[in-house]
């Protein structure tokens, strides 16, 4: 097993928009005059090679997420960019991370995409669930109040579909479904690897705890990340849960290049374009009335006022880099910055490192991929240097032979019913061979006259 | 034991001018607040989404004249958010009830701005319960070519400007946001507003159910309201039977703040004429 798990984490910004300085705020209300699909359709197809290109560099794993009207992240449908990503790629896990549940009529929706996906890549997903951020509520009918309620709901909806054998019926309070019956289901038994993004909050902390699940953070600085993750250790000990260190995920940004200097002269317009452009979201549209429970509101404008937490958009390069939310510079520095910054707060696993940040050009993305890939990965690694998804048993067979010696042929209880001289049920394998249909045959005279 | 189970109760901060302390009505377990005073026919008034808490001139005009009762709905004020909580039905239900128990049979219903809608929304379940009805720049119709600005998306600062065409009037009432209490009272207000009305923010039936009426009505809009459009009152006023419009100049979409002398004149003469 590896030191740490590596993944490669994509938002798909859209960042052929006006300077930050000239608009109160990059989601809900900038238009989408500012979108040309012509310039989009080239970032779409760099973006999924980037992805593509990180299961040969090496990572283990690739994420992207759902998010609405903003440039910040283009993906309204994550599962979309991950078909793609399942088409193209063979061994690398795949990380939705997260569809937003509570925001869709019908959670199933989901549920049935996820359950596609993990068949078609031979069980390589894993799934996020979160319930968006509070901009996505104004794109939509959903009241944010309800939003926890209907994220829970829609949680067990979904395990339910994919665990239990249908049809039943569910009867909650935000969703009713007479007939749930989903087909396909989920290639991974029980379901695929459950990951719940998360801000630190005792709420989601106390369900991912309950649930076992993989918690991740997202952009935060270090001092946050440790609080949120000592609280989940803390919750886990509680429950008499002997939490792996692989349910720990931190969200760290990070840029390599030869040297400190040449590293910070090429990531720092691009990742401050992340923050103080792509996160420029005024509070009301942030946290929209319900969002958030009064009580968390409370604490939250609390930590506000102390100065303990500043909005993201207001962070400068210095205090990113300060505060690690980021962290830039040569191999050397990005190693061992990184290795203190896991060791500090437990993590198992990191993401958005060697990652692609705001409008960093394609090259400029590849060749921090590759350098980190090379120069810092291994440092994390057994000797062999393998992703561990490369080391373990793959929850497909990968070949047509293998899965012909593994699981033989189709259950002769998968019969058609073919009409004729008797009514015979024959098998599919052997349907077309003269002694099983020809049984079926009738002969001219008995034949029923044509109905035209 | 209460099925009242309530959301986040946390302590009301109190506002340091006009506030005076509450009664409290338990319906269905819940302890409703209300304020009340006066003497004579009874009129209830439904209050908009924010100014809570506060015995405002308005309503001191109004109880010189008149019974003059001033609840605070689920959410508001003083008055917890029980977490079953959902619709404008849920409401009509509770003021049924909450004027069966305060001994109130049939009333003269006023209601501002989100609580003109809840008055409309009582008014098309009750219509024999009503001696009138006035609706103070309210919401809840379909203007089809124009849905007005959403509030949910105003920044503090502009939400307040659009409210007030007085803006003396503004800074008199601007809520204490340097009080870290009443942040938080707002957005749990706010959010309380958004169970109601975040999607849609109209009712189709109204138009239709509204029909039902047979008491006198009056529309009350603003010279000039930039949070909600003008066009409303002059829709409901074309809805509603029997009514007529009054715009009050000088006024914004918070003419109880802004103009209330003239506003509890026309109040008091649509009573007068209904009792």
């Amino acid at each position: 097993m590896n030191k740490l798990r590596f993944y490669f984490f994509h938002l798909m910004p859209y960042p052929h928009i006006p300077p930050s300085t000239e608009f109160p705020s990059t989601w809900v209300s900038l238009s989408n005059k500012h979108y040309d699909p012509q310039r989009g359709r080239v970032l779409y197809n760099e973006y999924i090679d980037q992805l593509v290109a990180a299961e040969k560099y090496g990572f283990d794993g690739v994420g992207v997420n759902e998010h609405h009207a903003n440039f910040y992240g283009t993906m309204p449908s994550p599962n979309i960019i991950a078909a793609m990503l399942v088409q193209r790629t063979s061994h690398i896990p795949i990380g939705v991370i997260g569809n937003a549940i509570p925001l869709h009529g019908n959670p199933l929706r989901v549920a049935e995409e996820i359950a596609m996906l993990d068949v078609i890549s031979g069980g390589r997903m894993i799934s996020g669930f979160v319930r968006g951020i509070g901009c996505e509520y104004f794109n939509n009918g959903v009241t944010p109040a309800d939003s926890v309620e209907r994220f829970n709901e829609a949680h067990d909806l979904i395990i339910k579909a994919w665990t239990d054998d249908g049809p039943f019926t569910w009867q909650g309070d935000h969703f009713y479904v007479p007939n749930v019956n989903i087909i396909p289901k989920p290639l991974q038994q029980p379901h695929p690897p459950i990951w719940i993004p998360g801000q630190g909050s005792l709420e989601t902390l106390q369900f991912v705890a309950r649930h076992h699940y993989t918690y991740m953070m997202v952009f935060s600085p270090l001092w946050f990340t440790r609080m949120a993750f000592d609280g989940l250790r803390e919750e886990c000990k509680r429950i008499g849960y002997d939490a792996p260190k692989s349910m720990f995920n931190a969200c760290v940004q990070t840029y390599v290049a030869e040297t400190d200097e040449q590293a910070h002269r090429e990531a720092k317009a691009h990742l401050s374009w992340v923050f103080n452009t792509g996160l420029k979201i005024p509070d009301q549209l942030f946290f929209p009335p319900g969002y958030m429970s009064t009580k968390s509101f409370r604490n939250f404008v609390g930590l506000l006022q102390k100065g303990k937490v500043k909005p993201q958009a207001q962070l400068s390069y210095d205090e990113l880099i300060r505060d690690r939310y980021i962290i830039v510079g040569s191999p050397e520095t990005v190693k061992n910055q990184l290795g203190e910054y896991c060791d500090e707060v437990g993590a198992g696993g990191v993401l958005a490192v060697g990652s692609s940040f705001g409008p960093m050009p394609n090259w400029m993305v590849m060749k921090n991929m590759q350098i980190f890939a090379e120069e810092v990965m291994p440092a994390f690694r057994e000797a062999d240097g393998k992703p561990d998804h490369l080391r373990l048993e793959p929850p497909a067979p990968a070949t047509h032979a293998e899965f012909a010696a593994r699981f033989g042929r189709p259950p002769e209880t998968a019969r058609s019913l073919v009409t004729g001289g008797g009514n015979e049920l024959v098998e599919h394998r052997l349907a077309h061979l003269p002694e099983v249909i020809d049984k079926t045959m009738s002969d001219s005279e008995e034949r029923p006259a044509s109905a035209g | 034991m209460s099925y009242i189970d309530v959301v986040d109760k946390v302590d009301v901060p109190k506002p340091a001018r006009f506030y005076t302390p509450p009664h409290f009505e338990t319906v269905s377990g819940l302890p409703i607040a209300y304020r009340r005073q006066g003497q004579g026919e009874a009129v209830v008034l439904m209050h908009g989404a924010g100014f809570t808490r506060m015995w405002i001139p308005l309503y001191q005009m109004m109880a010189e004249r008149c019974d003059f009762i001033a609840p605070e709905q689920p959410g508001f004020g003083e008055t917890p958010m029980p977490t079953w909580f959902r619709s404008f039905d849920d409401l009509t239900l509770l003021y049924d009830q909450l004027f069966d128990q305060l001994g109130l049979d049939r009333i003269h219903l006023i209601g501002f701005s989100m609580g003109g809608w809840a008055a409309a929304e009582f008014a098309s379940f009750y219509p024999r319960r009503l001696k009138s009805l006035a609706l103070i720049t309210p919401v809840g119709l379909r203007l089809p070519d124009n849905p007005g600005v959403d509030i949910f998306q105003l920044p503090p600062a502009e939400l307040m400007d659009r409210l007030f065409q007085d803006k003396s009037v503004m800074m008199e009432f601007l809520p204490d946001v340097a009080n870290f209490d009443e942040g938080i009272q707002l957005y749990a207000e706010f959010a309380a507003a958004a169970r109601l009305m975040w999607a849609p923010r109209y009712n189709l039936a109204l138009e239709r159910r509204l029909q039902r009426l047979r008491c006198p009505t009056l529309v009350v809009g603003a010279e000039q309201d930039r949070l909600v459009p003008n066009e409303m009152s002059d829709r409901y006023a074309e809805v509603l039977p029997n009514s007529r419009l009054v715009r009050i100049p000088g006024t914004g979409h918070e003419p109880c703040l802004e103009r209330p002398r003239p506003l509890a004149d026309a109040l008091l003469g649509l009573i007068e004429e209904a009792k």
